[in-house]
This record gives C-alpha cells, structure tokens and sequence, in this order.
C-alpha cells in the first residue's frame, strides 16, 4: 500500500532502485527538474514579475516628482535656422534630448524628441511636415505636437519657447495629454 | 484484497497527478498574465500614463499571492474516504 501511494515527486531524488544506494548520484537524473521544483521556480518567477513591475512604477513615481523649475537655455544655432528645417538640441539636461522646429511661415515649436509611445526619438519629416517616429509608425503634428496617428497615447512633450534679442531660448517643459 | 488496494493506489495516484498538473498549468498562465502586466507596467511608465501604474502592480501583487497559495496551500488530498465521505487527509489517519 506504501509503495502504491507514492505520489510525489519528492520521492524521485529519493529514488528506491537498488544500485541507487550504491551509486546515489546519477547525473541523467539530476538534469530532471520535478514539478514540485518547477512549481517552485514558477513561484519565483511570478515574485520577480511583481517585483519588476513595482520597480517601473516606482521609478516613474519618483521621477514625476523630481519635476522642478527649470532654467533658461540658448538653443544654438536656432537663428540661422532655415524654413520648413528642425533642430536637435538637449533640454532641460544634456541627457534630454529635444527638437526644434521652424515652419515655412518662420514659426519656432520645440518638443521633447522621446515619442510617448515607447520613448524611441522622433525626426522631423519635411515633406508632410510632421514629427515621425521610426519603431511603430506613429506621428505627430509639428504645429501643435498632437498624436497625427500610430501607437502614442499622448502629445510630445512640448518646450517652451522665448525670442530674445534674436535668439531662441527654452524656458521650459511640460507633458500635455 | 491487494489486488484491490493496487487498483485504489493508481486511481488515487492520477488523481494526485492530475491535481499537479492542474497547478502547474494555473502557475503558468498566471506567470504569462504577470508578463503581461509587466509589459504594460514598463509601457504606462515610459508613456508617463501614471494614472494606470497602481492598478497594473496591484493586479501583478494579486497574481502573486495566488500564486504563493497555489504553491503553499493548494495540494492534493490524500487519500482516503471515510465512512461519512469526507477525504481524510494523511495527518489525521
């Protein structure tokens, strides 16, 4: 009855073959993982996710907040900039990376160049005259920075932007949508 | 007799394996539903959706501790009916 009731799979590294006490290590054997082991690693990996998960939310929390006033900044290069033509500058921080664009009637706007979608950089594209980002076909309008179509939730990241005796300044940065 | 009690110790021992493998299986859609979760998280914070990032870790925590009962608490019986034709778990014969 014992014998019939096993049922387990604790007792497979216990196994009960005679050789077995002689020679208890057998290495084909010990490649096998048992459900019970699986189950296990299951459980681990479903910790790791929830861990992950909490992570990313946690960054980005964190990152929210750390939102604070920002300085002004020249844009180089931002006055001999040519009609229906765009820029890349880096703004609020050197790791922020940005886009300038001007239109055929002379009009500055200026964008956070990450895509809302999955933060990939988007380019000016002249001849429909919107921003394109390149993974998924999404696009943006140059004029306002909305989502045209494709994949993104929300508008770029919209800098602000400032004449100053003939120069271009942003002075700031705010997430529409 | 013991040719009865070997045909009751098989049943018993599908049972028992089917229980493992209906456990094995929930453990593995939960894990892909958490994948899942985790994807959406990784998309809601680059896309600065904040507003669905609790949700999307609360949902994650909940498959979790299904998770954790699954692997602590949801075992096979064993093994035998009683009188009455309650299962009586090994411990109490």
């Amino acid at each position: 009855m014992s014998k019939d009731s096993i049922h387990d799979e604790n007792d497979v590294r216990s196994a009960t073959a005679s050789y077995q006490s002689e020679f208890p290590y057998e290495q084909g054997e010990e490649a096998q993982v048992t459900r019970r082991e699986f189950c296990n690693f299951l459980g681990l990996t479903s910790a790791g996710f929830f861990l992950g998960s909490a992570g990313f939310a946690a960054k980005a929390a964190l990152d929210r907040g750390k939102t604070t006033s920002l300085a002004a900044a020249r844009i180089e290069g931002a006055a001999s900039l040519g009609l229906n033509s765009a820029l890349n500058f880096n703004y609020p921080t050197e790791k922020d990376s940005a886009i300038l664009i001007r239109t055929d009637s002379g009009e500055f706007h200026a964008y956070g160049q990450k895509c809302t979608h999955l933060a990939c950089p988007v380019y000016y594209e002249r001849q429909h005259k919107r921003l394109e980002c390149p993974c998924h076909e999404g696009a943006f309008d140059a004029a306002t920075g909305n989502v045209l179509y494709g994949p993104p939730p929300r508008p770029l990241d919209v800098i602000e932007i400032e004449m100053r005796d003939g120069e271009v300044w942003a002075t700031g940065r705010k997430a529409l949508g | 007799m013991g040719h009865r009690q070997k045909g009751f110790g098989v049943r018993q021992r599908d049972r028992s394996a089917a229980v493992w493998q209906a456990r094995l299986i929930m453990l593995v859609m939960i894990n892909i539903a958490q994948l899942w979760i985790l994807a959406a998280t990784v998309d809601a914070a680059l896309s600065h959706h904040y507003s669905v990032l609790v949700p999307l870790v609360v949902a994650s925590g909940i498959c979790f501790l299904i998770t954790l009962s699954i692997i602590r608490w949801w075992r096979p019986t064993s093994n035998q009916r009683t009188s009455t034709g309650y299962v009586r778990s090994a411990k109490e014969r």
